[in-house]
């Protein structure tokens, strides 16, 4: 018996139409063919052309087209030896991601929580903390940066009509307040200043936390209320409550939002690695291919700090298991 | 309440008793209600984050307030102490200046144009490829992420040369070079440079500016959709793309906002790719009628402080940014909501 049946069903799945997960399968490519395509046609050969500028001479013919010429690691010992800033500009460039990374996450991780909290006008509040996102993009951001009026405003004064000497005393914190009040705790030097530094910079820190206080919000609200109840019925405290809940739940934003982070920062035409490059690009005879070569070291260290940022994080980070 | 008496019942009916017992005088209870440590905390905390939250919204407020209001000050009130927010002598001039001198109409159509497009095509395919990572499982699509990820790595600055070099003579694997070789052809490509065509091309590939960020949040928010939704629809006999057109796409306007809004934005105040593909000769975008226009040239001079050239320029960030304000107040719900709905785990 069991053989007739089987030789009935044999030929029949030959003709069989494709199953649903090959059918699936090719809806996939299909939705995601117009990446395939660009990456393939267009980005690929940017990024080759990339790589290959930064190790030739190039000449841009005026018929159209460029002449290449192979000249080996030349431009990055030039970057690195010959450059007079470039290595400088790099140091302070990572001192800077170091510095700004940490503040940017933190201060969006909580206003995200506050904003997550039952509030009066919290929707207006919402509506207000991402216009930076929006607006104070590009060309406004590049207005403001040469801008002597905005650099007072931001350091909190209305004055505008009155000079330099003003914007200097009406910063929000001076370092000597602060120490004055932390005297007698062994906090050290260095950490007075970076909070002070971070305060006065806020408006820069709150212009720069659009897209992380977005994701840590979606976050937040997938988190499921039923966890929080049974923990309020527990007896456990809001305090207690954040560190055993809500930040295990997030861990996992945590960690994309600072990779997010230093891509952003790093790619942000303010920082002075990408001001440097930029203005090497524009300046100098042949540093259209110098500066190819400096951002593709750049674009390595870089890639290596994401590496070892991730590798720390995700030691730290819960996944919660999903059924 | 030791010395409270025990209550009485009285039976009023059949059906109804009264019972009497002495109250705790009403200060007494509000006091045990209100003065304890938990309500304290409470309000102390409330308070405090609601002042933090105004604090911060003053911050980025402010300069939005006092550089609407410096717009419409005349020379004369940058050099008067006393002239904070408040104009003494109001004026329209800049606004007129710029308006007619730098051409301000004529780069808001183009850019109006050359946006619209961009972001259309970029939430329309951003939109598509998320789904497609988000519901299908194939071969390689892991991998495939990967590069999108990688795409957002890479500044595009690091791409400057050789972007531009693509699209000064844009070719498609190299097939036109060898009709130049041949002789068919007099350039070995087609320029695109000073067209909206480099930045319509990358739209519609998902390459263009934080492209990979959307396609991210698209895939996050799709994954939120349960799956049960499209098994239905399968099983009523609708395909693939009917599916997606008709329930998904229905679905996730929200979220359809929010990425026309970034990249509409973003592609309107952008300075990168608009001073990188159009030259001197080009279309007027909005990058280039940020200048003092010459009617108002002598007077930034002679102001002896360079206050007023920098509140002019900043009038003409005023007119720029105007239509994306209006889209903000209008959208920003979507922002929110749409966020709130797409659950991003890592």
């Amino acid at each position: 018996m069991n053989k007739v049946i089987d030789k009935k069903v044999a030929p029949k799945k030959n003709k069989k139409p494709a199953s649903l997960d090959a059918k699936k399968a090719r809806a996939g490519w299909i939705f995601v063919l117009p990446f395939i395509l660009g990456f393939v046609l267009i980005y690929l050969p940017i990024i080759i052309n990339s790589i290959r500028f930064s190790f030739s001479e190039i000449r841009i013919l005026t018929e159209g087209g460029y002449e290449l010429e192979f000249v080996g690691l030349t431009n990055y010992s030039n970057a690195i030896f010959v450059d007079p800033g470039f290595t400088q500009a790099l140091v302070a460039g990572m001192k800077q991601l170091i510095i700004d990374i940490p503040c940017i996450v933190f201060f969006s991780l909580f206003i995200a929580i506050i904003l997550n909290q039952k509030i009066l006008g919290r929707a207006a509040f919402r509506a207000i903390f991402f216009i930076p996102v929006i607006l104070t993009t590009g060309l406004i951001g590049q207005i403001d940066a040469n801008n002597a009026m905005l650099q007072n405003m931001q350091s909190g004064s209305a004055n505008m009509g009155l000079g330099e000497e003003e914007s200097a005393t009406s910063q929000i914190l001076s370092v000597v307040d602060v120490q004055q009040l932390f005297a007698n705790m062994a906090i050290g030097q260095g950490l007075v200043k970076y909070v002070v530094d971070a305060v006065n910079s806020i408006f820069d820190i709150v212009n720069r936390c659009g897209v992380q206080m977005l994701i840590f919000l979606s976050g937040l609200q997938s988190i499921s209320p039923a966890i929080y109840e049974s923990c309020s019925i527990d007896g456990a405290s809001g305090w207690e409550t954040f560190w055993k809940v809500t930040l295990p739940m997030v861990s996992p934003m945590i960690l994309v939002n600072t990779i997010y982070t230093v891509i952003d920062a790093f790619t942000a035409s303010k920082n002075t690695v990408m001001a440097y490059i930029d203005n090497v690009y524009s300046s100098q005879v042949g540093g259209n291919v110098l500066s190819s070569a400096m951002s593709w070291m750049y674009f390595m260290l870089v890639i290596a700090i994401i590496g070892i940022v991730a590798a720390i994080l995700s030691t730290f980070v819960f996944y919660q298991r999903r059924d | 309440m030791n010395n409270a008496q025990a209550p009485k019942v009285k039976k009023d009916s059949k059906n109804k008793i009264r019972v009497e017992f002495d109250r705790t005088p009403l200060i007494d209870r509000l006091r045990a209600k209100f003065l304890n440590l938990y309500t304290v905390k409470r309000v102390v905390w409330y308070l405090f984050r609601f002042l933090l939250l105004l604090g911060v919204s003053y911050i980025i407020l402010f300069p939005f307030f006092s550089k609407v209001s410096s717009s419409f000050m005349s020379e004369t009130d940058f050099v008067d102490v006393t002239v904070r927010l408040i104009p003494k002598s109001p004026t329209l001039q800049t606004y007129e200046a710029i308006i007619t001198e730098n051409s301000y109409f004529k780069a808001f159509g183009n850019t109006l144009v050359l946006s619209l497009v961009c972001a259309v095509l970029q939430t329309f395919i951003c939109c598509f490829i998320g789904y497609g990572f988000a519901k299908f499982k194939f071969k390689g699509s892991g991998a495939l992420f990967l590069l999108v990820i990688f795409t957002m790595i890479v500044p595009h600055s690091t791409l400057k040369l050789s972007m531009f070099l693509h699209f000064k003579d844009f070719d498609i694997l190299g097939i036109l070079g060898i009709f130049n070789k041949l002789g068919v052809l007099e350039r070995p490509g087609i320029p695109l440079l000073d067209t909206n065509w480099p930045l319509w091309i990358m739209s519609a590939t998902g390459l263009a500016y934080k492209n990979g960020l959307f396609i991210f949040l698209m895939r996050q928010f799709y994954r939120g959709i349960p799956d049960e939704l499209e098994e239905s629809a399968y099983l009523d006999g609708s395909g693939v793309f009917k599916t997606f057109f008709t329930i998904i796409i229905p679905l996730s306007v929200t979220m359809i906002v929010t990425v026309f809004m970034f990249s509409f934005c973003w592609q309107w105040t952008d300075t990168f790719y608009s001073s990188l593909f159009y030259t001197q000769t080009g279309p007027l975008l909005l990058n280039r009628i940020i200048k003092i226009p010459d009617s108002l040239a002598e007077l930034t001079e002679a102001s002896s402080s360079a206050l007023f050239g920098a509140a002019v320029k900043n009038t003409c960030g005023i007119l720029i940014i105007i239509p994306l304000v209006i889209m903000y107040l209008f959208g920003q719900k979507y922002i929110v909501q749409g966020i709130e709905r797409s659950g991003i785990t890592g």
